[in-house]
């Protein structure tokens, strides 16, 4: 598939292509990280993720996966090595919803694009398309704290969506979410990656909600976090719930998990 | 089942009915009726057991009714008491409110300020008000201006701290929400640390604005010149020995006192109640 580059990144339409065009969306090539207290959190990790991947990030706790995130996105510097990557047009969530209390689902979802100096209309028109993407019509003059866990997650998505991102960042989103609500908002998750388009960089605990949402899943070592192994995922896009219970799937899923196991006890 | 021996059989409980609003009133209502009664009969009971010689330093409701709050001039004179103490209190909280939201932010904005300015604010509350009253009065006179600043100094404390408290404990995410965009300092103070730190300041401006009425009573005690406000009435009742008016007074300063704790309640409920997790109505 040949695709330029800037078109690509520009606007709306970057559908998947099955498997991903070729340009990087994201690189990091050797980066390290060392907090001043002295704790080595990553050690040259090397990952390019290319333009329309879904990749996911597991690994034992504390060993550096949400850093890799912060490095991503610039919250953090990274202390070696390089990174690569759009900064201009990132989504971002994070573990908790991290809605404003003290605004509305329609505020909350209009934010990012305030702080960007988007048009009063503009904001609300966009705020108003990505609420009804993530389902959350009828709930725009709720406040959070009305909201069910799930619910924040969706409005919280929104808010990223409507900015665009042609990256989109994932710190274990669903961590607090009940087996049920987590499962249905993997495939809401899903189904806006296939309309989007964006690249994904997804972390998480879960190794069946790895393999289920990328079509890539990388196991980091404990700390310092370094890329241990990286599993291809065969399953085409999109993908049904059953697929959770297919052979392939449990095999897969199999194999992480040593992989982890390893990761945990190396 | 016959193992079982310690088995018993349990029956369903059903639901209470739901009370009736009469009901829910009274019981809003009876109990702190019922402690007050209490105290009162407490007072009594103390009265009597009083010397003759010494009952007038608790008047009976009758007394009270008699040489006080059957007057006009009384009510007169609490009302416009009341106006000069309440200017007073509100006139010290107009100015312990922002200067103490401007070192709250200060504190917020440079640490270095934070370990500069924190210690001696704590120490600046930690001077006995009535131990450098005399000093005021020496330094500023017996006008309106040093019973404000008394007022200020009293009621300064509980703002920076408790703005402080709250804008350091913005959520984290919050705070990198913004970073991510590139919000400026000021953009993310305002729509971010600020609102979020609201309910913990008027956590702050309810402890003020209860101290405000106090500090202004407590002030007027040392100006008996001119015309004065309730501190002054209960000086002077004291010298005149009318103690029936003493109380009217002293009953007076808490009402005020009270009603400006209650407005600040009132309004720190109308702006947070609908989203704080504290909050009247659940989700």
């Amino acid at each position: 598939m040949e695709h330029h580059p800037a078109t690509l990144s520009a606007q709306e339409n970057r559908k998947v292509d099955g498997a991903a065009s070729q340009a990087n969306a994201l690189a990091f090539d050797r980066v390290g990280m060392q907090f001043p207290d002295g704790t080595l959190a990553l050690e040259d990790v090397t990952l390019h993720i290319k333009q329309g991947e879904f990749v996911s990030v597991v690994g034992p706790s504390g060993c550096g996966k949400s850093t890799l995130l912060k490095i991503a996105s610039g919250l953090i510097p990274q202390t070696s090595g390089t990174v690569t990557v759009d900064r201009n047009n990132l989504g971002y969530t994070f573990q908790d919803a991290t809605l404003l209390p003290w605004r509305k689902v329609l505020g909350n979802v209009e934010l990012l694009m305030e702080l960007r100096g988007y048009s009063p209309e503009e904001r609300r028109r966009i705020a108003q398309e990505q609420i009804n993407l993530v389902g959350l019509s009828g709930f725009e003059n709720h406040y959070p704290k009305r909201l069910s866990g799930g619910m924040k997650m969706r409005a919280s998505l929104a808010r990223s969506l409507a900015l665009n991102p042609s990256v989109f960042m994932f710190d274990e989103p669903f961590g607090a979410l009940d087996e049920i609500t987590r499962e249905r908002l993997n495939d809401e998750l899903i189904d806006l990656y296939m309309r989007k388009g964006f690249t994904g960089l997804f972390i998480t605990h879960s190794i069946p909600e790895a393999v289920y949402m990328s079509s890539k899943v990388i196991v980091m070592s404990r700390r310092p976090g370094r890329i241990l192994q990286v599993f291809d995922v065969p399953f085409a896009y999109p993908r049904a719930p059953e697929l959770r219970y297919d052979a392939d799937f449990s095999a897969l899923c199999g194999e992480i998990s040593i992989s982890l196991r390893q990761a945990i006890e190396g | 089942m016959s193992e079982l021996t310690s088995a018993q059989l349990y029956q369903p409980v059903p639901l209470p009915k739901p009370q009736g609003a009469l009901v829910r009133g009274i019981i809003k209502v009876l109990p702190p009726l019922v402690v007050a009664a209490l105290l009162l009969l407490l007072y009594a009971w103390i009265r009597s057991n009083l010397e003759p010689h010494r009952m007038f330093l608790m008047p009976s409701a009758y007394e009270l009714w008699e040489n006080a709050f059957s007057k006009p001039e009384v009510w007169a004179d609490l009302g416009s008491r009341s106006l000069v103490t309440i200017s007073i209190a509100l006139a010290g909280l107009a100015i312990s409110i922002p200067l103490g939201m401007i070192f709250g932010l200060i504190m917020y904005r440079y640490f270095i300020l934070e370990r500069g300015l924190l210690p001696n604010i704590v120490a600046l509350q930690a001077i006995p008000m009535l131990a450098i009253i005399p000093l005021i009065q020496t330094a500023l006179g017996f006008g309106f201006m040093p019973k404000m600043l008394i007022v200020a100094k009293m009621t300064f404390f509980a703002i920076p701290t408790t703005l402080l408290l709250g804008l350091k404990s913005v959520d984290r995410g919050a705070l990198d929400l913004f970073k991510l965009q590139n919000a400026g300092w000021l953009t993310t103070l305002w729509k971010c640390a600020l609102p979020s730190a609201a309910p913990s300041l008027f956590a702050g401006l309810r402890i003020s604005a209860s101290m405000a009425v106090v500090g202004a009573i407590v002030s007027e005690l040392f100006f008996l010149a001119g015309k004065g406000g309730l501190g002054q009435m209960i000086i002077n009742s004291k010298i005149d020995f009318k103690y029936e008016q003493m109380y009217a007074a002293l009953i007076a300063s808490t009402v005020l006192s009270v009603s400006v704790y209650l407005f600040f309640s009132w309004l720190g409920n109308y702006l947070f109640s609908e989203w704080h997790e504290s909050g009247g109505k659940q989700g």
